[in-house]
């Protein structure tokens, strides 16, 4: 881990961060066709009246360190240009939202705040300055917002937060072990499930966390909405989940656990299967890239016959369910204007945001797209995940992320009902409980 | 008071018995101002967000009564936390107590290195909990668990990856075991620290006088060492349930109450319904589910015990 | 001193043999679950990262060279050294409030028959009910009205709503045991109530005190939640938050550092602990038992 230190000091330690600052600009010219990012990082003027003000935001600690070294820089070159204090803070991403509820409480706090795989817009729209202006400016500028992302900063078609990025939750697969069962490289829901299951008896495993913790949350989402199944309506109001795609999706699972995993898959949490993948033992996992970044430090040998597959095609789609990151400004916020400029400003300059964040980062713009994008373009193992525009859905899917489809991400009923089944409960039984359950969650966001 | 009756207020003020309230009232009012305005206001807060359907971002909000409540028992997750959360407690009480009991009989006489081991012994908690926990999160790892390797190499359980690899943190009976074996392993030096003072204070000749009359070990403990140390006791075991039973922290960072609900608690529930998800009002509710019955045990509890004092 | 209430029989060295021999057998398993984790953190926080994932060798012992490293970026690349004067002040002046209110409240409980006492001390008590998890959000309210929002002084504020309650208590009981037959002779002696309080009572309860500062200080380090939601800024936090927050990064935990954290905050608190510890039997005895 002294790797992993290393690359978390607080000294920015990646290529475009050392640069000294002219450097940057051309290096960020060169990165564009056209330098078009070159005329805006040097042309765009922030407002005179910002000059002399202060600006404090908050975020989380990213899981790639070398970028929150980037944004302080990135933040604190813009405020010296613009002449404003800038201070930028990082909690873990789990607390944001006890840490929103007391700055709310309190009336004060950040001036930009964050939020990062748990999306309050819906719950705290009332109280966000309106950001529409921003949000669909960037939309003309850079070919328009994915469909699936606009809920994360849309409330009734106003923006009250401006999508940041997304992180892919990708599939990490050993090619070493796939070939010693003579499998190809796998494509499908099916294909990963025989290769686990002819894996397995090897003594190399797959893991995906049956527990409370986020990647549950996401990597289960993933499978279910690949197998068909609707959380909701398109437009979020009644629950959908109670299917025959459902019942398929948690019968797969069940086969996949008994058949491909070990018990350790319900003690697991977000890096429980990094390490498992690290060490040699997984032949597949379900994870952010990030794992994949780990493992090249920590264990070469089985970096190197690691490779990523976008996501896995299930029996009607191919969804990945990504983490949203999305800004907002609090109405109380004591520096708006600043704030604003801030959030166009590192929205204009997503592909240095993406490249400190070692291809982690994934843009919601249509445009931000063209191949090659920065990191993922260039390396051959992770080019596939170029595409993931189109692959991308949220929690709620196909409905908009409300806060009733927050309230049932949080309180993990869907991780829950997966770990029933693989338990050795009836799939009725447990449909029944979770479905319950989530309507119950439902009926009272509609009341209230 | 009848003074003041016959001979008016102004010179009832006088009066010893007057300074005394005064001065009395004046000494206990900053701690009970303190107390009241930090926590009796915001507690009436609180019971104003159980009864209405506020969400974190809207705290000013209706009033629905006993919803909040009612919501709650129909949830099988929540009679699930509260079973565990009944569990934990007093499991982890009844732990504690025997260990601490055993731990300060064996400290109570001097030894060569008594010094040492009471300070070693006190290190789980003096520890800041939030950081000691992640240390067993570490211990308990599904797959570099020190624990599990140890008890690998004494053949008492399986190699890794077999059936008979103990999951800590996945096996539903198990995670709650080990969850709660964390606040046991924190309080177990507490709760010896404070039999450790009962004891102490129990007169030797008390004890010899029973041994003379030839009560056994355990009669003399029972009969003895036990009425004498009573008040002590129930000091110390009310204080560690209601620790025990707000403490968010150990089952917030080994498991989040996972996996499915084996090691949801009260606590953790109300923190992720109320907080993450943002549905104040329901989270209040499942905080506060606890309180009335509570209420009435602690204060029979305090009352029994000032009564035995005078 | 009061703990030695049983004196052994020094007359057989046999005996005594036989008695240190069962002591110490009884110790053993408390020692290893007392002990073991912390040496597990201290192992970990002095092994080199790819040492800590392997499970093919003993993993007791250093299978590479071990490394400050850990310690080293503790102090480099961190603001722990901003967390532990944060920890300290916090503690010091949380004792500090926590004395000043609970000192004449426990006195006026104690010795003043006052109406309503019982009940005004069952009530404080009470005060341990209130859940925290809700309780933080009206807090907020209070303490960004007194501006005091992403600064540690916030937790100086808001800790002690629960050291006071207990060391209240605790205090309360301490000075039952002081007899009242010196406070009055201080009394006719022209000293006032107050003047007996502080030249009497006090001196002769400084167990009772060195008990509720200790507790203070442990009280004030097991605090998770309200740090979190009160302090964002790096250096303002307090040990258990900085090292819980900064030193986990999502899929990443920097186990080196996060043990190396604790231990060194733990430890020096356990030998200060276990200074007082004589006085804090003490305190707790006088506190319950008369």
């Amino acid at each position: 881990m002294t790797r992993d230190q290393s690359r978390w000091t607080r000294q920015p330690s990646t290529a475009p961060s050392t640069l000294n600052r002219r450097k940057f600009l051309s290096v960020a010219g060169a990165g564009v066709a056209g330098g078009s990012l070159l005329t805006m990082l040097d042309a765009r003027q922030a407002p005179a009246q910002i000059r002399g003000t202060s600006l404090r935001m908050l975020k989380w600690s990213h899981f790639v360190p070398a970028y929150d070294a980037w944004v302080d820089k990135f933040a604190k070159e813009w405020g010296d240009k613009n002449g404003v204090k800038v201070r930028v803070d990082h909690i873990p991403h789990l607390e944001l939202p006890a840490r929103y509820a007391a700055e709310f409480a309190a009336g004060g706090g950040h001036d930009l705040i964050h939020f990062a795989g748990q999306i309050l817009t819906g719950q705290y729209y009332r109280h966000l300055v309106d950001l529409s202006d921003i949000a669909t400016g960037l939309g003309r500028k850079y070919g328009g917002w994915m469909e699936n992302a606009k809920s994360a900063g849309q409330v009734g078609g106003t923006w009250y937060g401006v999508p940041d990025f997304f992180i892919a939750i990708p599939l990490l697969w050993r090619k070493d072990l796939f070939d010693s069962v003579g499998r190809p490289a796998p494509k499908t829901w099916d294909d990963l499930r025989t290769a686990a299951r002819l894996l397995k008896p090897k003594g190399k495993p797959t893991g995906m966390q049956f527990s409370h913790c986020n990647d549950a949350n996401h990597n289960w989402r993933a499978l279910m909405y690949s197998f068909g199944v609707k959380e909701t309506d398109p437009s979020g109001q009644s629950v959908a989940i109670d299917s025959k795609e459902m019942r398929e999706a948690l019968r797969f699972a069940k086969a996949m656990y008994d058949e491909g995993m070990t018990p350790e898959v319900f003690s697991w949490d977000d890096a429980s299967d990094n390490r498992f993948l690290a060490s040699g033992v997984g032949c597949w996992i379900h994870d952010a890239i990030s794992a994949f970044v780990t493992t090249k430090d920590t264990n070469p040998k089985v970096f190197e016959h690691t490779y990523v597959l976008d996501e896995a095609q299930g029996p009607v789609a191919k969804w990945n369910v990504g983490e949203p990151n999305v800004w907002a400004i609090w109405k109380f916020s004591k520096n708006i204007p600043a704030a604003k400029e801030f959030i166009q400003h590192i929205s204009d300059n997503q592909k240095h945001a993406m490249t400190a964040s070692r291809g982690y980062n994934m843009p919601f713009l249509r445009d931000q797209y063209k191949k090659p994008m920065p990191v993922l373009g260039a390396d051959p193992k992770l080019s596939a995940l170029q595409e993931q525009d189109k692959i991308t859905a949220f929690f709620g899917h196909p409905g908009p992320m409300t806060p009733a489809a927050q309230e049932v991400l949080t309180t993990f009923i869907v991780p829950d009902m997966f770990t029933r089944v693989a338990r050795g409960a009836a799939i009725e039984d447990t449909m029944k409980w979770g479905v319950g359950e989530i309507r119950r969650i439902y009926a009272k966001h509609k009341a209230s | 008071m009848a003074v003041s009756g016959r001979v008016g207020v102004l010179s009832w003020w006088r009066t010893p018995t007057a300074r005394r309230y005064l001065f009395g009232y004046t000494l206990l009012a900053p701690a009970v101002l303190y107390v009241l305005l930090l926590v009796g206001v915001p507690f009436l807060f609180s019971l104003y967000l159980a009864m209405s359907d506020a969400s974190v971002g809207a705290p000013v909000a209706r009033f629905v009564g006993l919803e909040n409540f009612q919501a709650a028992l129909q949830s099988t997750a929540f009679y699930k936390a509260l079973g565990n959360t009944l569990f934990f407690t007093v499991g982890a009480g009844i732990l504690k107590g025997l260990l601490g009991t055993t731990l300060a009989f064996l400290l109570l006489r001097p030894f060569v290195g008594r010094k040492v081991v009471r300070a070693l012994v006190v290190i789980p908690f003096t520890l800041p909990i939030a950081v000691s926990v992640l240390g067993w999160k570490w211990m308990f790892d599904s797959q570099f668990s020190v624990v599990n390797w140890a008890l690998s190499r004494l053949w008492l359980i399986g190699t890794y990856g077999s059936p008979d690899w103990p999951v800590w943190l996945g096996q539903p009976n198990l995670a709650l075991m080990s969850v709660m074996f964390v606040n046991v392993w924190r309080g177990f030096p507490f709760s010896a620290i404070v039999l450790l003072a009962g004891l102490t204070s129990v007169p030797p000749e008390i004890v010899e006088a029973a041994k003379v009359d030839g009560a056994s070990f355990l009669q003399r403990f029972r009969l003895v060492i036990v009425p004498m140390i009573a008040p002590i006791l129930f000091v110390g075991a009310a204080f560690d349930t209601v620790f025990t039973l707000s403490d968010l922290s150990i089952v917030y960072l080994l498991t989040n109450g996972g996996p499915d609900g084996a090691t949801e608690i009260l606590p953790t529930l109300a923190y992720n319904t109320g907080i993450r998800a943002g549905a104040l009002g329901r989270g209040a509710a499942i905080s506060l589910f606890l309180f009335p019955l509570l209420l009435p045990a602690m204060i029979l509890l305090l009352r029994t015990l000032r009564r035995r004092e005078h | 001193m009061a703990t030695v209430a049983y004196r052994a029989p020094r007359s057989h060295p046999s005996k005594e043999i036989r008695r240190h021999t069962l002591i110490y057998l009884g110790l053993l398993p408390f020692l290893l679950i007392a002990v073991f984790p912390i040496f597990w953190m201290l192992i970990t926080a002095l092994k080199q990262d790819p040492d800590l994932y392997r499970m093919d060798v003993v993993p007791f012992w250093f299978h590479l060279p071990p490394t400050w490293r850990h310690f080293d970026f503790l102090f480099h690349n961190t603001f722990y050294k901003d967390w532990i004067v944060n920890t300290m002040s916090i503690s010091f002046w949380v004792s500090a409030i926590t004395l000043l209110t609970a000192v004449p409240a426990g006195y006026a409980l104690a010795r003043l028959r006052l109406p309503g006492a019982e009940n005004l001390g069952i009530g404080i008590f009470m005060t341990y009910l209130v859940p925290a998890i809700i309780l933080f959000i009206p807090l907020a309210r209070v303490v960004s009205t007194l501006d005091l929002q992403d600064s540690w002084w916030s937790l100086v504020v808001v800790y002690p709503t629960f050291t006071i309650p207990f060391c209240t208590w605790l205090l309360m009981g301490f000075f039952k045991t002081v007899p009242v037959e010196i406070e009055e002779a201080a009394m006719v002696d022209g000293c006032g109530q107050l003047g007996a309080l502080c030249r009497i009572v006090l001196p002769v309860s400084w167990p009772g005190i060195i008990t509720s500062v200790i507790f203070s200080f442990t009280l004030s380090m097991q605090d998770f939640l309200y740090s979190l939601a009160f302090v964002s800024i790096s250096e303002q936090k307090p040990v258990p938050l900085g090292v819980a927050t900064e030193l986990i990064r999502g899929d990443v935990f920097f186990w080196g550092s996060l043990m190396a954290g604790a231990l060194l905050v733990g430890v020096p608190v356990a030998i200060i602990y276990n200074l007082f510890l004589d006085k804090f039997i003490t305190g707790i005895t006088g506190a319950a038992i008369r």
